[in-house]
Formats: C-alpha cells, structure tokens, sequence
C-alpha cells in the first residue's frame, strides 16, 4: 500500500513537474523527475508544456496594465529563495552554530558583568559554603563581631572583621583555613538564616601589590548560593546565603539607612 | 484566466486598487501571494454571471509527437480563450501553470488545491488540449 503512494504521489508530481528545466524545484520533485528523466512520456510532456506556456507568453496584455509590469518578475524571488536556503541543512547547522557560539560568548559576557577583584575567590567560598557542615566548625557561642579579637590573638589575623550590619548576629561555630592558594581563610557560622561569614584576604595587583579595592557590597552567585562582598583594610567580607539577592538586601540595606 | 482583456483590465486596476487602499491603512497581508490569489477569487467573480460553458464530455487524446508543432501553429488569444472557458478549478490550474511564474507548491496554496488534484486537472487538461489541436490542425496520419 505504501508503495502504491508512493508511486502515486511520484506520478502527481511529474503532472506537476516545472516547465523551465532551470527551475529550483524541491527534493521530493527532483527525486521523481530524476526517476523519469529520458523517457519519452515525460519528454512529450515537458515539449508540450514548453510550447504552451512559449504561447502564453504571447497573448496580448492591454498596454495599460502591461507598463506595470515593465521588466519585473511578477513573483519577487527574494522570499522563496531566502526561505529554501533557510531549509537548506548545511546553512541550517552552521546557523545552530554561530547562534550556540554568539550564546557562549553572551553567556560568559553576563557572567563577568558584575565581576570585581575577588569574585573568582568569592565564588569558590561559596562553593565550599554549600559543602561545610557544622561538624566541621569549632563550636564558638557568641556575637559574630567580637570574633575579630579571637582570629587576631589566636591565628595573627589583622583586620578580619566582621562588618556593623553583621556584627551582632549570635554563630554557631568558626574556623580558620588555608585555600589552595594558602591564603588563611575565616569562616563562622551564625543561627541568623543559617548564614555563613568569609573573611579572607583582598586581591593584590600584581606587580605592585596593592589591594585592588572595590567600594560598597557586591553579589556573587554559585550553585544556588548568594554572598553579598565587601571590601575593608585589605580584608574582604562575605554573608553567604543559600538563597538570592533579595535574601540578603534588607541586612544590606540596615547598615545604609 | 477571463479570456477577456477589457475584463481582465477591469480585475487588475481593481486589485490594484485594493493593494493601494490595503497599503494607505497599512493592511497588506504578509502572505506572498496574496495579490495574485485576490485576483483569481476577482476573476471567478467577474466570469459567475457569464453564460456558463455546457457540463459536455470533451475529447481526450494522448500527447502526440507533433504537439509542439500544432501549438506554434495556435493564436495565443484563442490559446487564452481556450483556458478560460475551463470549467473552474481547472481553469485557475491551466492559468498559473502555464504562466510558468509558479512553483507547483505555490499553485496548491493559490488555487487551494490537493496535490492529487492539481495534477488530475493539469493532465486532463493536456489531453484536452491536445484533443483540440487535433481537431483544429489535423495530423496527416489522423486526417
């Protein structure tokens, strides 16, 4: 049966088949024209439409309406072709390509819009934010802000201090450790929306070894994580939150109003 | 498609006329072949009070070797008057086919037709015409 349409549809086809051998025609219509080409049915058939359609072209147009159409071709070719080489494979793979491509680069163009000295560091904080357990923390019950003192007298850590906004917040636990690039990281842990605190060195230029600074809060996102950064004495802080921007604002806000 | 350049003057200038109003109120259709489909459901209005052709039976002959030559032989507007006097569909199919503007997928959307359907119409047309020519230009061998 299917074979019996097919050969059916081949045969409207070739009724249909173009006049004008130049002609773009599409797959189907080549496919069945190529299974005919040469015999001698199909060739009495294209003589006789060539003919006719030669005849056509004589039959006279009263001038009026002939001078619109002066040397123009009554079908504007533009959309037929530009939609067949829209359908054309190879023109359609590399499009998906180019458009996968410009992605990429918007992509990684959005992602380091809001980039700052630090927000490579920030972002691996966060990271290890998402994996810490309270375990892992020396259990400490006290105020976020007075901690300060016990980096400085236990681990000779200047300037790691919490910010005002987050200072009176009760923790849970802190620690101190050393990233892969042995820089000595604090981190402590309060009960406020299970938030956690980084506190770690600023990038340096360089060359000349100078903090590169950066001014008020600024936001990093990571698997699901948001830390709001800021920079003071060479020393940045960031409040991680497991949550958005919104999460974190208000606490942000406090210290401005 | 009318078989009558006063008439078909009169469909043009009136599509024409449509197109310019369309274009004035910034309606035009974004479908390509609008312009022409308009003129076709034109032309079919301005031939539904004609004296329609008789519902006959008309001769059908196999294409023959000597076509080409009987065709040249025709007065293009009796060729136009011939089509014309199809009954519609075949008609619309004849005119756009052999205007030799279209692609045969764009003639389905023109004339709103089936596949199946356009090629029924263009073959029988052929064999009609060929009837004809026949009988106007007798071959030797059929004479």
């Amino acid at each position: 049966m299917k074979l019996l349409s097919l050969m059916r549809r081949r045969r409207a086809l070739l009724n249909c088949a173009p006049i004008r051998a130049d002609q773009s025609v599409e797959r189907s219509m080549r496919a069945a024209i190529s299974r005919v080409d040469g015999s001698a049915d199909f060739i009495s058939q294209q003589n006789f439409d060539r003919a006719v359609a030669r005849v056509v072209r004589l039959i006279p147009i009263p001038a009026e309406s002939a001078e619109w159409f002066s040397e123009k071709d009554l079908v504007p070719a533009s959309q037929g072709t530009w939609k067949k080489m829209m359908r054309n494979p190879a023109v359609l793979a590399i499009s998906i390509a180019v458009a996968v491509i410009a992605g990429v680069f918007v992509f990684n163009f959005l992602s380091h819009l809001n980039d700052f000295p630090a927000s490579a560091t920030a972002r691996k904080l966060l990271g290890t934010a998402a994996s810490t357990r309270p375990v892992m923390l020396d259990p400490v019950n006290a105020e976020a802000g007075t901690l300060s003192d016990l980096f400085f007298m236990k681990h000779g850590l200047e300037h790691y201090d919490v910010p005002a906004e987050f200072a009176d917040f009760g923790t849970i636990g802190c620690r101190v450790f050393e990233d892969d690039e042995s820089r000595r990281i604090a981190q402590i842990w309060v009960a406020e929306k299970h938030m956690q605190f980084f506190l770690f060195p600023a990038e340096r230029d360089g060359k000349t070894g100078a903090v590169l600074r950066f001014p008020g809060w600024r936001y990093v996102h990571q698997e699901g994580w948001t830390g709001a950064v800021t920079e003071h004495s060479g020393v940045c802080f960031m409040a991680a939150i497991r949550g958005r921007d919104k999460d974190l604002e208000p606490y942000i806000a406090r210290s401005k109003e | 498609m009318l078989g009558d350049s006063r008439k078909a003057q009169e469909v043009f200038h009136a599509t024409l006329r449509e197109a310019a109003q369309r274009a004035a109120h910034g309606e035009l259709p974004s479908e390509p072949f609008w312009l022409f489909r308009e003129a076709r459901w034109r032309c079919l209005e301005a031939t539904k009070n004609d004296l329609q052709p008789e519902a006959v039976e008309i001769d059908e002959h196999d294409l023959g070797v000597a076509a080409a030559s009987q065709i040249e032989r025709l007065d293009p507007a009796q060729l136009a008057i011939w089509i014309s006097a199809a009954p519609d569909p075949q008609r619309s199919a004849l005119a756009l086919f052999y205007l030799d503007e279209f692609d045969y997928r764009d003639i389905l959307d023109l004339a709103e037709l089936k596949l199946n359907e356009l090629s029924r119409l263009l073959a029988r047309g052929r064999r009609q015409l060929q009837a004809w020519l026949d009988a106007k230009f007798p071959q030797p061998d059929q004479a």
